[in-house]
């Protein structure tokens, strides 16, 4: 008996899921069988496209493959690429805020929210929307299965703030995250799990939005990150940019630079750009084709896939830039690189593979498919952290140095880039002035001299430090960065103990309380308010509609047959019962619909009874 | 040598045990070399070091501890020592820098008799530096400056040469070899900080090229 009590208690999924939280799709993934597999339902893809679609009667969002298809219908209410806006400020985005055809503002708080009907959405929340989509997803091809305990995967070069955001979001979406993954790292474990591969590896990966590079080493089932590189702001979407650029520059002289920024016209003008590209990586020539049914144009031009070629030169000449840096990071050659391996959408993109195979002199490995891979290794990670494996360790770096702001807006940096993780790092500072009691930090990351180039992450004071002469004090700031990339501050005063602790929470990230308060109001205790709000008004309209038909049936029954008079008396008999028993928004604007429908027959009688007495007596032309 | 408490063992790390595979509590704060179980030696084989690494890290990670909050936090914490010891080992300015530490010797801020001929030339230096952020971008001034950076380099390698010697064999707790060391230690780090100046200023002309 005892027995079967533990297990009803201990229903803990022996599953962990590792998840590929994507710009443009997300996806899935568990270990089963001694292998990572892609999970999905049965006759879908394992790819849930990573778009939030409102609905404008306030139901559920649609998130996914329905959220998308509303994307050229209704474009402000349908929200994509939120991963562009994790953990940033709005500073950091004017570029990008420009293109997005759904109106988003900072906050006091300094995060960023997104406007729908005055509703307001963190990209925390956002996020955390579609996490639960992709979890559903995964779970539906498990059985019953619900695996709490998942791996998230980021690009490598977010910072402290991106990470924490993304964290934030699982917690948001209920999930219990065993680890945030860094992507190429995560490829590069699915790769050389398959290829039982060992050397020093590349992993170029170019997603919707975002670029990383990392260099390394495989040997004995370690996997350890030598260097990695890259853009947040880079990826697939900015060669659809490119694209849309045509389009603007073709539509300049018709349409107004209003017109030209109408969130109908962006979003129609992506939707082709991304056609268009996709078309030209198998095609020599494809067609950008374009129709503005609002304003009655047409937009028709064929690019060729050398015009695509020369407008996207510069962004990927950016991703080799990139490469440079992280292979002298690493110290190595292209000639010491065994492998390079693609991941990613974008790198579909033939300019894309023709040149990193010019760069590193050999041809990239594209065998695993470059949309699933970043998810199946974060499967096999969380399988290695249930404690399903000890063959294989990851041994990740953290891909921005952090550092304390000295005197002059000068760096002091105490744990520098690739840096392997988790990582301790303490250094001694001291007093600058005469009985000095307190000293102010500012936490920075970023490659830059300046703190003013740097990502701020954190203020803090040290207190209580017992008057002294300049110089005398001994303060010990030490920097923890965990396995997930995320940094913790200590500061003590070694002479009287004096300490303070600061959990890193960026400037511009959702406190500890703020995640706490949107948890609880959560969007779906926003949409349920909405539901019982939508609810309430509708048995008030319904109460209304039927006092009003009552009344008129008494004076105009006689005028009505007998088949319009039982389908109102029907229609009369239920709407009550869905008024009085506590029926949902959907069954109450079921009644609602179909009481309008059946009175429309008593409804235009009326109007005609109504028109005749008025008319009666007055000449036409005065009519 | 210590021994694991739960098995008895001589432990090649403080913070664990190879073989009971776990991370073990610390008692002391040892230097990155006790640390990492590696005698004192400005000459080390960094690839041995790199193999010392991956073997500590696969007792005590702790992805192998994720199950437990308290093993969890131990393997984190000690992983965290062993990385950043590891990562000081590695880079032999703060190897040495570490050697002179624990040898008594004394610290950067306590040398501060550098040679005069040392001083000419850091005045020289600093003209150079000045004249070339003065300058145009692709003058011939800032072209000068540029081509002092292949001087710099060899006198660095000079200098870390002679610190390999002057620490290799170990010299007597506090003796003189230590603030020689740490004195061409110094040069190195200035010398590193003109040159980091001069890349920069390169990088600046490329970017606006």
């Amino acid at each position: 008996m005892g027995y079967i009590e533990l297990n009803v208690l201990n229903n803990q999924s022996s599953l962990a899921m590792g998840i590929d939280l994507g710009t443009t799709n997300s996806l899935a993934a568990v270990w089963k069988d001694g292998r990572p597999i892609i999970v999905h339902p049965e006759s879908k893809s394992g790819s849930v496209p990573s778009v939030i679609h409102f609905p404008t009667n306030g139901s559920s969002p649609k998130v996914g493959h329905s959220g998308r298809d509303h994307a050229a219908a209704s474009p402000e209410r349908t929200l994509f690429s939120v991963k562009r806006l994790m953990g940033r400020p709005e500073a950091d985005l004017q570029d990008e805020l420009a293109r997005v055809p759904f109106p988003v503002s900072e906050g006091d708080d300094g995060v960023l929210r997104v406007d729908v009907d005055g509703r307001k959405f963190t990209p925390q929340e956002l996020s955390a929307l579609i996490l639960n989509r992709v979890h559903d997803h995964g779970c539906r091809a498990l059985s019953g299965e619900k695996p709490d305990r998942v791996v998230i995967t980021v690009p490598a070069y977010f910072d402290d703030a991106q990470r924490q955001a993304t964290r934030d979001a699982a917690r948001l979406a209920g999930l219990d995250v065993l680890r945030i993954v860094n992507e190429p790292t995560a490829a590069c474990l699915a790769y050389g799990l398959d290829q039982e591969k060992t050397g020093t590896v590349v992993v170029y990966d170019l997603g919707g939005g975002t670029f990383d590079v990392s260099v390394l080493s495989i040997a004995d089932g370690v996997f350890k990150v030598l260097s990695t590189a890259g853009d947040t702001h880079l990826g697939g979407d900015d060669f659809d940019h490119a694209l849309v650029g045509l389009i603007v520059e073709g539509l300049k002289d018709d349409l107004s630079d209003e017109e030209l920024k109408d969130p109908g016209f962006l979003t129609a003008a992506r939707l082709s750009a991304e056609r268009c590209k996709h078309a030209l990586s198998s095609d020599p020539q494809a067609e950008l084709h374009m129709v503005l049914a609002s304003r009655g144009i047409t937009f028709h031009r064929t690019v060729t896939r050398g015009e695509f070629e020369a407008l996207i030169q510069p962004l990927v000449e950016r991703t080799i830039d990139r490469c440079r840096r992280a292979l002298s990071d690493a110290g190595v050659e292209t000639g010491d690189i065994e492998e390079v391996v693609m991941v990613g959408g974008s790198t579909r993109v033939p300019l894309v593979q023709s040149a990193v195979e010019s760069f590193f002199g050999r041809i990239p490995h594209t065998e695993l498919n470059p949309d699933e891979v970043v998810a199946l290794g974060a499967a096999i990670q969380a399988h290695i952290l249930i404690g399903g494996s000890r063959d294989m360790l990851l041994l990740d770096v953290i891909p921005l140095s952090l550092g304390l702001e000295t005197v002059g807006g000068a760096i002091s940096k105490l744990v520098t880039r690739n840096s392997t993780i988790p990582c301790s790092v303490t250094e001694g500072f001291t007093t600058y002035a005469d009985n000095q009691t307190g000293i102010d930090f500012h936490v920075v990351q970023g490659e830059r001299e300046m703190v003013s180039d740097c990502r701020s992450l954190a203020k803090f004071q040290l207190k209580g430090i017992p008057p002294m002469p300049a110089g005398m004090a001994r303060v010990a700031v030490r920097f923890h960065v965990d396995a997930d990339g995320l940094l913790t501050v200590s500061a003590r005063e070694e002479s009287t103990g004096a300490s303070t602790r600061v959990e890193v929470e960026p400037m511009s990230g959702l406190s500890d309380e703020e995640v706490e308060r949107m948890l609880l109001s959560s969007v779906e205790h926003a949409e349920e308010d909405f539901a019982v709000r939508r609810a309430a008004d509708l048995v008030t309209e319904i109460g209304t509609m039927r006092t009003a038909t009552e009344r008129s049936l008494e004076s105009v029954r006689e005028h009505l047959d007998k088949e319009t008079l039982e389908d109102i008396e029907v229609a009369l008999k239920s709407s009550q019962e869905a008024a009085t028993s506590g029926a949902d928004g959907a069954q109450l604007q079921a009644v609602r619909d179909e009481l309008e429908r059946a009175t429309l027959p008593l409804a235009s009688l009326l109007m005609d009874d109504v028109a005749r007495a008025a008319l009666s007596g007055k000449r036409l032309e005065d009519v | 040598m210590i021994a694991c408490p739960h098995c008895g063992v001589e432990l090649e790390t403080p913070l664990g045990c190879g073989a009971c595979q776990v991370p073990l509590e610390l008692t002391a704060d040892p230097d990155p070399f006790s640390l990492t179980g590696i005698s004192p030696s400005f000459n080390l084989d960094v690839e041995d070091l790199r193999a010392r690494h991956l073997k500590i890290s696969r007792w005590i990670h702790p992805d192998y501890f994720a199950s437990s909050l308290e093993l969890r936090a131990l393997a984190e914490s000690n992983t965290g020592r062993l990385n950043g010891a590891i990562e000081a080992l590695e880079e032999p300015l703060r190897r040495a820098d570490h050697l002179i530490g624990g040898l008594g010797g004394p610290s950067e801020a306590e040398v501060n008799d550098m040679p005069q001929v040392f001083l000419m030339e850091v005045l020289e230096w600093n003209e150079a530096l000045e004249e070339a952020r003065a300058a145009e971008a692709g003058s011939a001034k800032r072209e000068a400056a540029f081509k002092l950076k292949s001087d710099l380099a060899e006198q660095r390698a000079a200098r870390i040469d002679s610190i390999a010697e002057l620490l290799h064999p170990l010299p007597e707790p506090k003796s003189e070899a230590l603030s020689a060391a740490r004195r061409e230690l110094n040069a190195v780090r200035y010398l590193d900080r003109v040159l980091l100046e001069l890349e920069s200023l390169r990088l600046a002309d490329a970017e606006a090229r």
